[in-house]
This record gives C-alpha cells, sequence and structure tokens, in this order.
C-alpha cells in the first residue's frame, strides 16, 4: 500500500475555545489527522502584574497575587508571605504556621478536584467533572466560613493571617475529610480505572525525565515522570517538616512512564497525602494570637531573595528586590504553568488532534500565571 | 385583549403577540461561554451541580452563531479586545452582552498601571446588563441573568416593526 | 538657651561614650545631667544595632573561617576564572557571579556540563533596570536536580543597544524566559531563533517594564489609559 503525502494544514484552535482551560491560541501544522508541530500563543491574559507591584506597597500586591493563579489562590499568597517574611527576618507564631499549613493543602485538594474533573471534561466524560465540583464547594464553603471570600481570599499576610478560626472550625474540617476520603475510591472507580479513560490517555504524551528538566517542568509533571522532587520536602519551608506524608510518582502502571495517566494518577494520590497532612496539623495545631507579628510597616532592608515554594502546580517561585522603601523595586513571579506549558510543543509530536487536546488537559494549566 | 380574557374555556389561553414572543425568547437563553479570568471558575461553578444553570434554561454553547448571550467572564487585554469585537458579530441577532465582574464592567483592579488591560468590555461591544463583583458570586450572576430575562421580557419585537 | 543647652549635652555625651563619664556625673544642674544620661542611654543603642548589622554583614562576607572549605560560589568564579579568564566583572561573589557577557553561552554549557557542577536547571530569569539612564540586566537563576545547590548569575548590558548571548541551546525553557525579556525591557538575545514578543501584542510600542514607559494613547482605534470625565 502506498502512502499519500501532501502539504501540511495550519489549523487554528483560537483563544476562545472549550477545551483550552482559558484564553490560549495553539497553531497546530497537521499532515492530516497526525500532528507535526503544536505553537501555542499566549498573552491573551496579561494584566501586568510586574507593573503594578512596582507601583503598590508589600501588602497591596497581595490581591494581585491572589488573581494570577486564580484555582490556588492560597498557595500564591503563602509563597510571597514566605518570601517577604525571609527578606525581613521575621518569625511568625506557631499557630499561624499550622493554619497557613491547613488553608494551603484544602487549597490543594480543592485546585486538584478542578484540574482533574475538567480533565475528564476535556476527554468526554461529563458526570466526573460534576461531582468533583460538587466536592470542591464544600471545600469553598470552608473558606467562606474562615474569610468570607470564595475564590480569591487575600488570607494569608505578611508576618500573618488575616483572621483567626471561627467557632467549630476544626470539627467542620473533620467532618469534611470524613466524607472526602471515601470519595476518592468513587472518583477511581468512575475514572481512573475507566477503560475508555485508559485507552485515551495511558501511553500518549510521554514525557522523559531529562526533558522535562530541560524545560523546567515541576511539580506532579515532573513526579509523573518519576523524578522525585517536591519542594516541601527537598527545600523545605514553613513547618512542613514535622508532618509525615509521601511523594507519589509516576511508575507506568497502565502504560509508560510520564504519560498522561500517570500526571493524572499522581495527582489523585497527591489529594490523599494532602487530606493526611490536614488531619496531622489539625491534632497538634497550639493556641495563640495570629495577628501578633504583623509588623506596623513593612519596609525590608535592601536585598534581594529568591524563594521557590510548592503550589499544586509545580514550583512557584518569587523573586523580589527591595531597595528599602514599603514600595518593591522589582518583583518577577516565576510560574510553574508558564513552564509546563513550553514543553507542549515537544511532547505532542506525532500524535493525532484530540490526542493534543488530552495531553493539554494532563499538564493543568492556568493562563492567568502564565500571562501574569 | 381585555375584552377576550375568560370568554374561553380553562385551557384557551389569550395574550398579545409580544408577550408569548418574549416569554419564548426570554426563557431559554443559550449562552457562549467566553471566559477568561477568574470569573469563569464562578461561571463553571454556576453551570455546575450545587447553582445549576440549566434550570433556568441556559446551556453553554461553544460557538458563536448557536448562542443568544454573551458573558464576558474575566479580564479583558488589547490583544484580545479585537477578537471579543470579531466574535460579538459572529453572533447572530437577536444577541445580548452581560459584562460579569469588575474587570469586564471597568478594568477591575487593574484600571490604574494595567497598560494592556481593556478599561471595561463596552468599549467595543455594546453591554445589557453588568453584575458586578471581584468575582461576583453565582447567586450574583444568577440575578444579573434573570435581570436579563426580565429586560428581554419587556422588548416589543413585532411592535417596532409596524410602527 | 534650650540650643546651647543641647549642644553642651551632645559635647557631654560625646565624651561619655568615648569612656569619660566624669563630665556628666559633674553636671550640677539635675534636670540637664538626667536629659544628659537619657541621650547617652539612647545614643549606646543606636550604635548597638548598627553594630548588630554590620556584624552579620561581615559574617556573611566570610562564608567559612576555616581556609579549606570554600563557598560554593567562590568555587564557580574560580574555575570560570581559570578556565574563561576575563568574564567575571566583579571580586564580590557572595550572593552572586556578575560576568560580563562575552563567552557566556560556552560558560552555560560548561555550568551544565561540568560533573561537580551539573546545573541541569534553570529556573528563572529575570530582567532588571536600576533607573531611568542606567544599565539594564539580565539574571540567572540556576538550580542543580543532582547536587541539590544553585547559584545566581549577573550580566549588566547598556541600555541603548542592550544585547545578550542566548541560552536556549543550553536550557531549553530560556527560549520562553528570553522572550519575555525581550518583551518587557527590550533586551535582544544573540542567537535566539525567534526574537519576538510574547505577552504583549505584535504591534505594541516600548517596552514596558522599565522605569521610563509611557502607555501608549490608543491601540486599534481603543482608547488605552482609564478615562474619568463624563461620569454621572
Amino acid at each position: 500500500m502506498g502512502v499519500v503525502h501532501g502539504d501540511l494544514m495550519t489549523l487554528n484552535i483560537g483563544p476562545q475555545h472549550p477545551s483550552t482551560h482559558g484564553v490560549l491560541r495553539l497553531k497546530v501544522k497537521t499532515d492530516g489527522e497526525i500532528v507535526s508541530e503544536v505553537e501555542p500563543y499566549i498573552g491573551y491574559l496579561h494584566r501586568c502584574f510586574e507593573k503594578h507591584c512596582e507601583n503598590v506597597t508589600y501588602d497591596q500586591v497581595i490581591p494581585y497575587t491572589d488573581r494570577c493563579d486564580y484555582i490556588a489562590s492560597m498557595n500564591n499568597n503563602f509563597g510571597y508571605a514566605v518570601a517577604v517574611e525571609e527578606l525581613m527576618k521575621i518569625k511568625v507564631p506557631e499557630r499561624v504556621e499550622y493554619i497557613r499549613v491547613i488553608v494551603a493543602e484544602l487549597n490543594r485538594i480543592a485546585s486538584h478536584l478542578l484540574a482533574l474533573g475538567t480533565y475528564g471534561l476535556d476527554v468526554g466524560a461529563f458526570t466526573p467533572f460534576l461531582y468533583m465540583f460538587r466536592d470542591r464547594e464544600r471545600i469553598l464553603d470552608i473558606f467562606e466560613a474562615l474569610c468570607g471570600a470564595r475564590l480569591l481570599y487575600n488570607y494569608i499576610w505578611v508576618g500573618g493571617v488575616s483572621h483567626d478560626f471561627p467557632n467549630e472550625f476544626v470539627e467542620t474540617v473533620y467532618s469534611f475529610l470524613d466524607y472526602f476520603e471515601p470519595k476518592i475510591k468513587e472518583y477511581n472507580e468512575l475514572l481512573t480505572y475507566n477503560k475508555i479513560f485508559i485507552e485515551r490517555t495511558a501511553d500518549v504524551g510521554v514525557m522523559p525525565p531529562e526533558v522535562a528538566i530541560s524545560y523546567g517542568v515541576s511539580g506532579p509533571n515532573l513526579r509523573g515522570s518519576g523524578v522525585k522532587w517536591d519542594i516541601r520536602k527537598n527545600e523545605t519551608y514553613s513547618i512542613y517538616e514535622k508532618f509525615d506524608f509521601d511523594i507519589p510518582v509516576g511508575s507506568g502502571i497502565m502504560g509508560t512512564v510520564g504519560d498522561c495517566w500517570d500526571r493524572y494518577y499522581v495527582r489523585m494520590q497527591e489529594m490523599v497525602q494532602s487530606a493526611k497532612i490536614v488531619r496531622q496539623a489539625l491534632k497538634t495545631i497550639p493556641a495563640g494570637n495570629v495577628h501578633q507579628a504583623l509588623p506596623k510597616k513593612i519596609r525590608p532592608p535592601k536585598g534581594f531573595i529568591y524563594k521557590r515554594t510548592e503550589s499544586p502546580r509545580g514550583d512557584l517561585a518569587y523573586y523580589i528586590v527591595s531597595d528599602g522603601s514599603p514600595i518593591p523595586f522589582r518583583l518577577k513571579m516565576r510560574s510553574p504553568a508558564f513552564t509546563a506549558l513550553s514543553v507542549l510543543g515537544e511532547i505532542s509530536q506525532g500524535w493525532m488532534m484530540s490526542d493534543v487536546i488530552a495531553i493539554l488537559g494532563s499538564l493543568d494549566i492556568v493562563l492567568g500565571e502564565i500571562d501574569r | 385583549m381585555g375584552i377576550l380574557e375568560n370568554k374561553f374555556q380553562d385551557n384557551v389561553v389569550v395574550a398579545s403577540m409580544d408577550k408569548l414572543l418574549g416569554w419564548a425568547r426570554s426563557t431559554s437563553p443559550w449562552f457562549f461561554q467566553f471566559g477568561l479570568a477568574c470569573c469563569a471558575i464562578e461561571m463553571m461553578a454556576t453551570a455546575a451541580s450545587r447553582y445549576d444553570l440549566m434550570r433556568i434554561g441556559m446551556i453553554p454553547r461553544s460557538s458563536p452563531r448557536q448562542a443568544d448571550v454573551m458573558i464576558v467572564a474575566g479580564t479583558v487585554t488589547m490583544k484580545m479586545s479585537l477578537r471579543v469585537k470579531k466574535l460579538y458579530e459572529q453572533m447572530a441577532n437577536p444577541k445580548y452582552v452581560i459584562a460579569m465582574g469588575s474587570c469586564a464592567t471597568s478594568g477591575g483592579p487593574y484600571w490604574q498601571y494595567g497598560y494592556h488591560v481593556l478599561k471595561g468590555v463596552d468599549l467595543v461591544v455594546p453591554v445589557d446588563v453588568y453584575v458586578p463583583g471581584c468575582p461576583p458570586r453565582p447567586e450574583a450572576l444568577i440575578e444579573g441573568l434573570l435581570k436579563l430575562q426580565e429586560k428581554i421580557q419587556a422588548e416589543r419585537p413585532l411592535t417596532k416593526k409596524i410602527a | 538657651m534650650s540650643e546651647d543647652q543641647d549642644k553642651y549635652i551632645a559635647e557631654v555625651v560625646e565624651k561619655a561614650l568615648r569612656g569619660d563619664m566624669d563630665a556628666i556625673n559633674n553636671i550640677e544642674d539635675r534636670v540637664t545631667r538626667s536629659k544628659a544620661k537619657a541621650a547617652l542611654i539612647k545614643a549606646k543603642r543606636l550604635s548597638k544595632t548598627a553594630a548588630a548589622e554590620a556584624a552579620p554583614a561581615e559574617e556573611t562576607a566570610q562564608t567559612d573561617t576555616t581556609p579549606t572549605e570554600k563557598s560554593l560560589n567562590q568555587k564557580v568564579a574560580e574555575a570560570l576564572a581559570k578556565k574563561f579568564s576575563g568574564s567575571i566583572d566583579s571580586e564580590d561573589v557572595n550572593e552572586y557571579i556578575q560576568l560580563n557577557g562575552k563567552n557566556w553561552f560556552e560558560i552555560a554549557q560548561y555550568l551544565k556540563d561540568n560533573p561537580d557542577l551539573l546545573f541541569d536547571s534553570l529556573q528563572c530569569i529575570t530582567g532588571f533596570d536600576f533607573g531611568e539612564g542606567e544599565a539594564l540586566e539580565v539574571r540567572y537563576n540556576l538550580h542543580s536536580m543532582t547536587h541539590y545547590h544553585a547559584i545566581e548569575i549577573r550580566i549588566k548590558t547598556d541600555r541603548n543597544d542592550p544585547k545578550v548571548p542566548s541560552v536556549e541551546q543550553v536550557w531549553r525553557i530560556g527560549d520562553w524566559f528570553e522572550r519575555e525579556t525581550y518583551d518587557m525591557y527590550g533586551i535582544v538575545f544573540e542567537g535566539h531563533h525567534n526574537m519576538t514578543r510574547i505577552l504583549c501584542p505584535e504591534d505594541w510600542e516600548g517596552w514596558p517594564l522599565r522605569k521610563d514607559y509611557e502607555t501608549q494613547e490608543t491601540y486599534h482605534g481603543i482608547i488605552v489609559p482609564k478615562v474619568k470625565e463624563g461620569w454621572e
């Protein structure tokens, strides 16, 4: 049988598209149905975050960091507060550290639920989306009782947090965890071990570890390729060393190491580990005043700092340069989704069009963080 | 219509054409999912299990040619504003626009130093309902949609044509 | 009268700081004596905090007291000075290494391939503007996934014609990071295969993150800055 070759067709998956997780434009060159090149175009959500940071004070930057990665905004705040506190050499009370870890891990669960729910939607499964959003709403209820907002919290401040736990908060979180842990089994039955899902995601979009490191990929994407790297354990910050939790790593159970199913499964396991951390933190949280260490005026000394923390998408870092005034001189946010999207062109060559959508969904990108 | 009321059996309803058309058009507006930023997550949450949007007749459509309402959810940037205009022009009449969130209303928290942010989507498309909030709660978005339904109901499509 | 009193108190406190307490103790007026003692306590406290700030700076300057151990920065700086002479710009390598831009591509390959260093991960490229009329700078944060050490490298360029060699062939993520730095500061990376804007539109005017940037008035007919007149 002869092989027919024609010209490459350029297809535009435009900025408005239901599967692109935001405003992303992909220019795809295909030979029939097989993709030969994918080029992402970004910048459709560039909201000048770094220019704002050079004009407002350090504590006014926090709502802007919320809106960069709007799905996991507690973790954004956390990374920024930890960086500025290290620059100013402030020590926060124990209770504040415990509260921060609890809300950061709960937000990690909420973020992964959204990522996995929309991934199911991308490959055609509508029911897991509704189930995961139902459980995500319960976490958002907890956050609303804590600080009044559902999505963008402005909660973790430099030197403390904005509100202490309300009444019966600890019981509410315990009852949520008791409700949530059996749900993982339900999601596994619905989606993870579903034959159609496995056919669509196993062996697809394999990312070798050298490619991942050269492209700066981190977080669940890197762990899905077998590299055991987690900033909470390797360059630990806050009080993560007090808790006992595992780092799930992809091992090619359903196909090859580093395929889409591995990245999905790492996120699923991470939710279990986060629930474990929250349980340990709730058991040993001390009493105290959360507003004790809030500085009256935030004027860091002259200097710079590059601080990395673990957000649900990977390795979030802030590079802050201070010149002694209450306004940052330069603030750069190094977002994990930026590097995750750059590897899309490399790992989607040779797959079919619908596989490109499956690979894009498994990278879990948020355009607000990429474009800032 | 007054003299004809209650003159027939119980299962015969008399109404003006305007009212019938208004009722039909307003109770099933299909929305064009134009989620750009954080407000898109709240729009998805409104369409999901707890605050179900389908019970008021709205289904998400991804093609502008099949949609009635465009919900601009999130910040519109200069790069995106040309595409917003293009997509609005591709929608078929009658079409409506809801500006969801403070970024779409007037630039939001980025109004002062945001060189690349469009200060309100009403600079490129005509807006019918503004829903404030950052992000607006799902209940606020549903209230905005119900207000849009009232606005559509109050239109007199046939009367305009005759006069 | 009070000005003379202040000057007198200042003189007396000076003498006391140098160790001569008699001057204060011999003041006959009780009010003046107590004022002088309060001023002395305040002066001692200020000098203590100044000394405390100076001391940790000194400590970080000498990262180790033993002459045999060297910090990572010093080891890297020595290796670079030996292999690529003339590329290190400044002697102070405690917090970062300042290079001068020539041979940067070869240095980057050396940093990545040398088995002791193995900086296989480029974490972040940040552009930096020192102020209006001053130089621009590019800062690289490198990290090693095998040896778990990190380093920062800075390269300064001229404001009017900024050019830095590109490292996108060494670390593949350099591609997008360099395009972003070009978009925001106008620094051209030589050897890059596609030096175009990545965040702002292709026809945007100006380099936004520079300190002397002014927003353009209109873009394709749409007004860019916020218009505050005409509100009801």
